[in-house]
């Protein structure tokens, strides 16, 4: 039998014993460090013979931009992908921690892991946390049923259809699904479609940017391109600023007489014949 | 978690203020960079409400007489008021004092125009840049509420926090050891500013699309416009 | 209604059938009983120079102050009713203060010309600006100073009518020192002899004999601004007349 005891002594999960403390400084006005966020445009669309998902890559902190080239676009299993928009952390985590779980379910049964599996699995994990989790997911894959296509929201909520959006960007790569999306589109009618619906995106949202990301997924496998697209040249410097040596002040120094002593170890001979079992 | 609290946690809470903002952040950066016999002053040329871009092509360098100019960012309806308000106060003064203001007297103007409003104020970062008396370059920066300072060099705005540092360092030449500032060139001020504007860009959200250069000197004022990335 | 037409006389912002504003005409008639003040503008500053009436032996001269100081860079010689003036000056060295604290410079002398010319002509004009002078102001002023554009002298009468000089003549005197000015002024005077010119055009128009407790001398250059000049200087160019 195990005691109550025994349970609380194993920490597994979040731990949340600086919860109080935390919210006591806050109410006496220590601010919190800020997470780094993906506000981010992310999409999937389906197609004839699978899914097509697709990213930009920047990460910001506040209005600086905190990564110029981030993967959004996470493996789940060999035949899912999924893409994420919010708090960085949570998002790597949570796809990781998913990741594996998928893996260990189809290990279990044996058969390919469905994608309403892993919806299934995401939309709860997320709702346990009541939207703490800070990961807006969109999660494309094809299974035996054939393309499926969710996005998630961080509380749990979850929608299924032929094209899906999430992120900050989301309204502008909707408008481009909106107007232009068909039943059974073609591959290459795809790729452009979430190509534009990204640069849409990175175009019009100020916390997206930089290069377009896409993951191609059928029957066969999946593809995941990066960049697809570079959508912005980066600007060219005129002046060259390096720094002659001795620039930086140096306040004090302490030099030390460090001894270096070596052994060398050789081999001989006679004790060749009787090698040592490892096994 | 007993059914009292479930009840109390989402809506049985006391009422609450909800708050208005009569302030925007409607972003922008501003560099200014005074030379013995000139003074150039750039500005982005973009225009943001939270993420999104209001416009691709608006300067934030506005004239005020021949050879003064404002560069002003922050709240963007602040920005026009403010603006409106100096040429009105400019005109007022050239017809009463038969007399294009100086740029000194201009700077002194804006100080006490901001300081008017000071618990009010226009959110708006300024700086004053033009010829003096004497005809060389001058920069004055403002706090919202009116604090003036006379400069060499200066920025304002959404990416002040990546520009500063490399304008202290590049004509400063601050946090160098046995460094001494450079003489300042049209070619040094036109380089830096150049490249402050496409490293901002590439860091800051609110600052890109493009970048407007204004050159002041006795002979007029002169444009150019520099292409930034536009994500 | 009136039975004479000297009953538009009553009113100060009453014009006669011939368009004439009689109480503003008095006023200026009111200068004519003032002291004698004299300005001279030539390139180098302003030389100001007034007479002082001492009514009786009893009385401490240097109590008359018919020279003040507006600012640093510029002076005011009063004549006629110098109580009125009074109001005037204070106006003018609270614009002057005002244009230095919102434009953090010199206000031209133009300007306070300008500025007291708008305060004098606003008697009988109650209205939300508050209470204002129920008559013209019974006093004429020359505005001396030196200012971005050299040094200035310019005449502001109870009309609220200002006009640059070179050199100007006010009070009982005027006539005569006008006629005389005109006759001694030339282009390239300098500040010397300016003093002596407008010291001994007093001695003309004065009753009393001048000397240098009767006269009230100041000049205005760019290099020290408004100074009075000391009692001995005057006495020295005085006997030397």
């Amino acid at each position: 039998m195990t005691k109550d005891e025994d349970i609380d002594e194993v920490h597994t999960g979040f731990q949340f014993d600086n919860l109080a403390r935390n919210n006591m400084l806050v109410s006496r006005g220590i601010q919190m460090p800020t997470a780094v966020k993906t506000g981010t445009t992310i999409v999937g669309v389906v197609y004839k013979e699978g899914v097509v998902l697709g990213a930009d890559t920047r990460a910001t902190s506040g209005d600086l931009i905190a990564d110029k080239n981030c993967d959004k676009i996470h493996y789940m299993q060999p035949n899912i992908y999924c893409c994420g928009a919010g708090t960085a952390a949570d998002l790597e985590m949570t796809t990781q921690l998913m990741s594996s779980q998928l893996e260990l379910h189809r290990l279990n049964t044996g058969r390919q892991v469905l994608v309403r599996t892993a919806n299934r699995m995401l939309s709860q994990m997320l709702f346990r946390y009541q939207g703490h989790v800070g990961a807006a997911l969109v999660l494309g894959g094809v299974d035996k049923y054939g393309p499926a296509l969710y996005s998630i929201h961080p509380h749990g909520s979850s929608d299924y259809g032929p094209y899906q959006v999430m992120g900050s960007g989301s309204l502008a790569a909707m408008s481009v699904f909106e107007t232009r999306w068909k039943p059974d589109l073609e591959l290459e009618e795809a790729k452009l479609m979430v190509r534009d619906a990204i640069a849409a995106g990175i175009f019009n949202d100020l916390f997206s940017g930089s290069n377009v990301d896409m993951c191609v997924i059928t029957r066969d496998g999946a593809t995941h391109v990066r960049p697809y697209e570079v959508a912005n040249i980066k600007g060219k410097r005129l002046g060259k600023y390096n720094y002659k040596r001795g620039s930086t002040a140096v306040l004090s120094s302490n030099v030390k007489k460090i001894e270096i002593v070596s052994e060398t170890v050789k081999k001989t001979p006679s004790s060749t014949d009787e090698s040592m079992d490892t096994a | 978690m007993s059914a009292e609290m479930l009840a109390m946690s989402e809506y049985g809470r006391d009422p609450r203020k909800h708050h208005f903002s009569p302030y925007a952040d409607n972003g922008g950066t501003t560099i200014a960079i005074a030379g013995d016999d000139f003074v150039m002053v750039g500005s982005d040329t973009r225009l943001t409400n939270y993420s999104g871009i209001l416009s691709r092509n608006q300067t934030k360098v506005f004239p005020l007489t021949e050879k003064t100019m404002i560069a002003s960012t922050g709240c963007w309806a602040d920005v026009l008021s403010l603006y409106k308000d100096l040429q009105a106060k400019l005109t007022l003064y050239s017809q009463e004092h038969h007399d294009e203001m100086s740029t000194p007297a201009i700077a002194q103007l804006v100080s006490t125009v901001l300081y008017w409003r000071r618990f009010f104020p226009y959110y708006v970062s300024n700086m004053v840049i033009g010829l003096d008396e004497d005809g060389s370059g001058v920069v004055y920066h403002y706090d919202p509420v009116g604090h003036m300072e006379k400069l060499r060099f200066s920025s304002a705005g959404a990416s002040v926090a990546q520009i500063q540092p490399l304008l202290d360092n590049q004509l400063g030449a601050l946090n160098m050891k046995d460094a001494v500032p450079p003489k300042v060139t049209k070619a040094l001020a036109h380089q830096l500013m150049h490249d402050a504007f496409i490293s901002a860009a590439e860091r800051d959200v609110k600052t890109g699309d493009s970048c407007i250069i204004y050159t002041v000197t006795k002979d007029g004022v002169a444009e150019e416009q520099v292409k930034l990335r536009r994500d | 209604m009136f039975l004479t037409r000297s009953e538009y006389d009553r009113g100060v912002n009453t014009f006669s059938p011939e368009g004439r504003l009689f109480q503003v005409e008095y006023a200026i008639e009111a200068i004519k009983l003032g002291s004698t003040a004299i300005g001279i503008q030539t390139s180098d500053g302003v030389v100001l120079a007034v007479e002082k009436r001492i009514t009786s032996p009893l009385m401490i001269p240097a109590t008359i102050e018919k020279i003040v100081q507006i600012d640093k860079h510029i002076g005011c010689a009063v004549s006629g009713l110098v109580a009125d003036s009074r109001t005037l000056i204070d106006h003018a060295r609270v614009e002057c203060a005002n244009h230095w604290f919102v434009y953090n410079q010199d206000m031209k002398v133009e300007s306070v010309a300008q500025a007291v010319s708008n305060l004098a002509i606003r008697f009988g004009d109650n209205d939300s600006d508050g209470p204002a002078m129920s008559r013209p102001f019974g006093v004429a002023m020359l505005f001396a100073g030196v200012d971005k554009s050299g040094a200035q002298l310019y005449h502001l009468d109870p009309s609220g009518t200002f006009l640059h000089f070179c050199a100007k003549a006010i009070g009982s005197g005027s006539e005569g020192a006008q006629q005389s000015l005109q006759e001694a002024y030339h282009k390239s005077m300098t500040l010397d002899e300016a003093l002596k010119t407008s010291l001994s055009i007093l001695k003309q128009v004065m009753e009393e004999k001048v000397s240098s407790t009767n006269v009230e001398v100041a000049v205005i250059t760019k290099e020290k601004g408004f100074t009075r000049h000391p009692q001995d200087e005057v006495e020295k160019i005085i006997s030397a007349l």
